[in-house]
């Protein structure tokens, strides 16, 4: 195996130890890549509805992320993933869309754009989630306060923050795939 | 939300599932345990079980389970990997079968013709065919959570190798108490319990490995 020039393999290794900024670094690198799987696959949803596929795909990735082995490199099991969870999310959206085997052969990154996109249907699945959950990602997530913030805005320890931060993450996957079909 | 925002949001999540090994040593384990308590309580071990276990004849039926069990669980964690169906290689199991038939064959030629018929059906075939899938409930159900802890992108071929792992494991605790020496016998009917059991795990395996 080529290194792995991007430093990917690093920055999940250091997230999977438990470093949150270099796993929101990892996020926000592999973020334009998929966008652009996702774009060119389905660009005729347009690009809101890209959007909530990348999202799907990146909580798909987040929920998922033990699965990737250290000694493994990042991309095939990323590309495997985000495969999985594209041609998933548009059958639900009624279409069929065809990922090639290969790797992320001829990508193009995408960025958000200058006024990055609302994606809806992330927003309508936390309005699902009961209301101590929902404040907590809309906290975390709009306001960007920490989780220890949070907890005190909240008078929740820490540790209870957390814990329900991941099961909401949870049931807004098990939501997403219950209710965009 | 901004894709931004999720981001940040994931980033502060840093819960950390088991991994699948983990959940697999966790699961199999006890659950195999369980089942040889079970046998042992219910039907109770075979009386010349020690006996048996000099006999080569009768080890081969322990060995072949046991190795199959083996070789599909390491088949189901690396089809646990979402990058594992383009990677696994599924021809260890073709060696298993081989051997398997190959006693098969070796039995058949060596009883003689007119006892064929009695090795091959003895007079529990159909108890086996209901106890081993039995049997396989709890370490089929354990490979399976261990799938779902995972991310497969293969379901139907992770569902396969997960029912023969867990039945491999539990047609080789059967054997503990079955008195069936001859390969006609139990490879015939060990080999039809663990396949079936198998399909039916391939087929449920779509719907209940989804993520």
């Amino acid at each position: 195996m080529t290194g792995q020039t991007d430093g990917w393999g690093q920055l999940l290794a250091a997230a999977n130890a438990g470093d949150a900024r270099a796993y929101a670094r990892f996020l926000q690198a592999i973020t334009p890549i998929l966008r652009g799987v996702v774009r060119a696959k389905g660009g005729g949803l347009g690009a809101a509805a890209c959007e909530d596929v990348l999202q799907e795909v990146l909580l798909a990735v987040h929920l998922k992320r033990h699965t990737w082995a250290p000694d493994a490199p990042v991309r095939p099991w990323l590309y495997a993933i985000t495969r999985y969870k594209v041609v998933d999310a548009f059958r639900a959206r009624g279409r069929k869309v065809d990922l090639p085997i290969e790797d992320f052969a001829d990508v193009l990154a995408a960025d958000a754009g200058p006024d990055p996109t609302e994606a809806a249907d992330m927003e309508k699945m936390i309005g699902m989630l009961d209301g101590r959950s929902a404040e907590i990602v809309r906290k975390i997530g709009l306001e960007g306060v920490g989780v220890a913030e949070t907890g005190r805005a909240l008078a929740m320890s820490e540790g209870a923050v957390r814990v329900a931060l991941h099961r909401a993450l949870k049931t807004l996957a098990v939501l997403r795939e219950r209710h965009v079909k | 939300m901004k894709t931004d925002d999720l981001i940040r949001v994931l980033a502060e999540d840093p819960v950390r599932p088991m991994a699948p090994r983990t959940v697999l040593v966790l699961g199999l384990v006890p659950s195999l345990a369980i089942i040889a308590f079970a046998v042992w309580l219910v039907l109770g071990f075979r009386p010349d079980l020690a006996i048996s276990m000099t006999t080569p004849v009768s080890v081969a039926r322990i060995l072949l389970a046991g190795t199959l069990g083996l070789v599909a669980t390491r088949l189901a964690l690396t089809l646990a990997r979402p990058e594992g169906s383009g990677k696994v290689r599924l021809w260890p199991l073709a060696v298993v079968a081989a051997a398997a038939l190959g006693l098969l064959l070796w039995a058949y030629v060596t009883t003689p013709a007119e006892a064929r018929q009695m090795a091959m059906f003895g007079k529990t075939f159909v108890f086996c065919l209901v106890v081993i899938p039995l049997l396989s409930i709890l370490p089929v159900s354990s490979m399976f959570a261990v799938l779902r802890r995972g991310a497969t992108t293969a379901p139907a071929r992770a569902g396969f190798v997960a029912g023969l792992a867990g039945s491999g494991f539990a047609t080789a605790v059967y054997a503990l108490y079955c008195t069936q020496d001859n390969p006609l016998f139990y490879v015939t009917w060990f080999g039809l319990a663990i396949l079936g059991v198998s399909l039916f795990s391939a087929m449920i395996a779509p719907r209940v490995l989804h993520w």
